[in-house]
């Protein structure tokens, strides 16, 4: 066999594999497309479930969700940033940078499920503050943390080094030097990061079905101690009336809505990313 | 001025700068060349302690900018590069106005009806303010190299440095703008200390008082311009004509 053969083979087997991940990736939306839109009525997004959830919209499990993921990326993201400007700006060491490197790919490779567990065990049981959006974003935090970091980081590494070497040469303290240049020139990457905690933090389910939800009984969160509907949650619930063709269609429905939400975060990390890599080249 | 007392300058074992002990006068220019990696961007970036966030960088001996001691544990860093500015081979222009970049070390510190006459001033300086005095609004991406590195000039003396460290200004310049630098350095003499790295003999000569040769870790001068600034190429045939 010649060089040209085996590269066309090598090409032809490269285009079926990318071409089954598009058609797998197209059958999902596909099917949630078909079995999802059925649901989708004109209240769906706006009124709320009845019928243990067999009728009516997911207004309350929408907002759920977004109080979950967004609460968990505000507890996340000053602690991923301080992390981040803590390794590029002030660290010195390549060995302890590392190390933390690493320890945050560990963290991110940890199995949802365990964070469920360490949370339950850990608000639930031993410091007993039961069931609550506090607590599940608390535990959602931890676990967009990696992500968060990661994306921040890669913003503020891919920040050319004669701004910071402008900056200092200005005599601007490195306080003065990250207000200033750094995270304003890395504002796109900070933003990327965020979008893809919040596309993480709404894809779980694990962890929060141990320490923030439950399927009814509670529309808005009254108090801190209060648990919250999730799509999620509505899901799972809903998907295992198996012989209920109504449950499941609302399940469906609810699933198209988490999709889409996962779908419009990633897009729009996607959209800010290639801005940061066209300021990165200024 | 600056005064060297057994001043070493290593990146880990290989010393860059070995035993240099001499002054350099207030208000002059001392140019400085040396092959390609001789340790004339080290040199000059350890006057104003730009490699200290490099881990192997090492010095030994000190050096005194204006009294202070640059290296003892106790200066004030962001204070000694206010008082050293540094000015970097290509112009690095913050994706900003030209207005907010001419400002940009300053800002915080000057009250904001102060702010268009010290661009005005800074500007004027480095020659750029006819050029720019109608866009300062714009974006200072959208300068030419020259004008640019101008501008990264003034951004430098809006801080007030008393000595000014340029590090190959004009590698990446034209030659019209090569020669409006030379120029500049000229008129900033006055108020300034200015040590100029080039790896260009005739540009050293040409607008130094004093050059200094590094060559295997030594530094060594050499003896006092032999063509006078007005006779220098690109100073006398390119400058004819552009703004005074």
């Amino acid at each position: 066999m010649n060089a040209v053969t085996a590269e066309k083979m090598v090409l032809a087997f490269i285009g079926c594999i990318t071409f089954l991940i598009v058609a797998l990736l197209f059958t999902i939306l596909g099917i949630m497309f078909l079995k999802g839109l059925p649901a989708m009525h004109g209240g769906f997004l706006f009124e709320e479930s009845s019928d243990f959830g067999r009728a009516g919209g997911i207004l309350y499990q929408l907002v759920g969700t977004l109080i979950l993921m967004g609460v968990a990326v505000l507890w996340s993201l000053p602690v991923a940033l301080g992390s981040v400007l803590f390794q590029t700006e002030y660290l010195n060491t390549g060995k302890l940078k590392t190390f933390l490197t690493q320890l945050t790919y560990i963290l991110n490779a940890t199995p949802t499920i365990l964070f469920g567990l360490v949370g339950y065990l850990l608000f639930g049981v031993y410091l007993e503050t039961g069931v609550s959006w506090v607590t599940g974003s608390l535990i959602l935090a931890v676990m967009i943390l990696p992500t968060l970091q990661v994306s921040i980081r890669e913003a503020v590494e891919a920040l050319p080094e004669k701004y910071r070497e402008a900056g200092m040469s200005l005599g601007l303290s490195r306080p003065t030097q990250i207000w200033r240049i750094i995270l304003p020139q890395s504002l796109y990457g900070i933003v990327t990061g965020v979008l893809l905690g919040l596309a993480r933090a709404a894809g779980e389910t694990a962890a929060i079905m141990f320490t923030a939800t439950t399927f009814s009984g509670i529309q808005f969160p009254q108090s801190f101690s209060d648990p919250v509907p999730t799509l999620q949650t509505h899901i799972l619930v809903l998907a295992q009336e198996g012989a209920n063709p109504e449950s499941i269609a609302q399940a469906w429905g609810a699933g198209l809505v988490l999709l889409g939400l996962v779908f419009l975060m990633t897009l729009m990390a996607w959209a800010f990313r290639t801005r940061m890599v066209m300021e990165s080249e200024l | 001025m600056i005064q060297f007392k057994n001043f070493a300058v290593a990146f880990g074992e290989r010393k860059v700068v070995q035993e240099l002990t001499f002054s350099l006068s207030t208000n002059s220019i001392t140019g400085i060349i040396g092959a390609s990696g001789s340790g004339k961007t080290t040199f000059l970036r350890a006057l104003c302690r730009m490699n200290d966030r490099i881990n192997n960088f090492s010095v030994e001996g000190s050096v005194f900018i204006d009294g202070m001691d640059v290296y003892r544990p106790d200066t004030d860093v962001y204070a000694l590069r206010r008082k050293v500015g540094m000015v970097f081979q290509k112009p690095c222009v913050f994706p900003k106005s030209i207005f907010d970049n001419a400002i940009f070390g300053v800002r915080d510190k000057l009250p904001k009806k102060e702010r268009p006459d010290l661009v005005e001033k800074v500007l004027r300086e480095v020659f750029l303010w006819e050029e720019v005095k109608d866009r300062l609004g714009e974006k200072a991406t959208t300068l030419s190299q020259g004008q640019q590195q101008r501008l990264t000039l003034a951004r430098t003396l809006a801080v007030g440095p008393k000595v000014l460290l340029m590090d190959e200004p004009t590698s990446s310049l034209d030659p019209k703008s090569t020669a409006a630098i030379e120029r500049l350095a000229q008129s900033l003499k006055s108020r300034h200390t200015i040590l100029w790295v080039t790896h260009q003999h005739d540009q050293a000569q040409s607008i130094a008082d004093r050059v200094l040769v590094i060559e295997n870790g030594q530094v060594t001068p050499l003896s006092t311009p032999i063509v006078p600034p007005e006779k220098s190429s690109s100073f006398t045939k390119i400058l004819q004509g552009y703004p005074e």
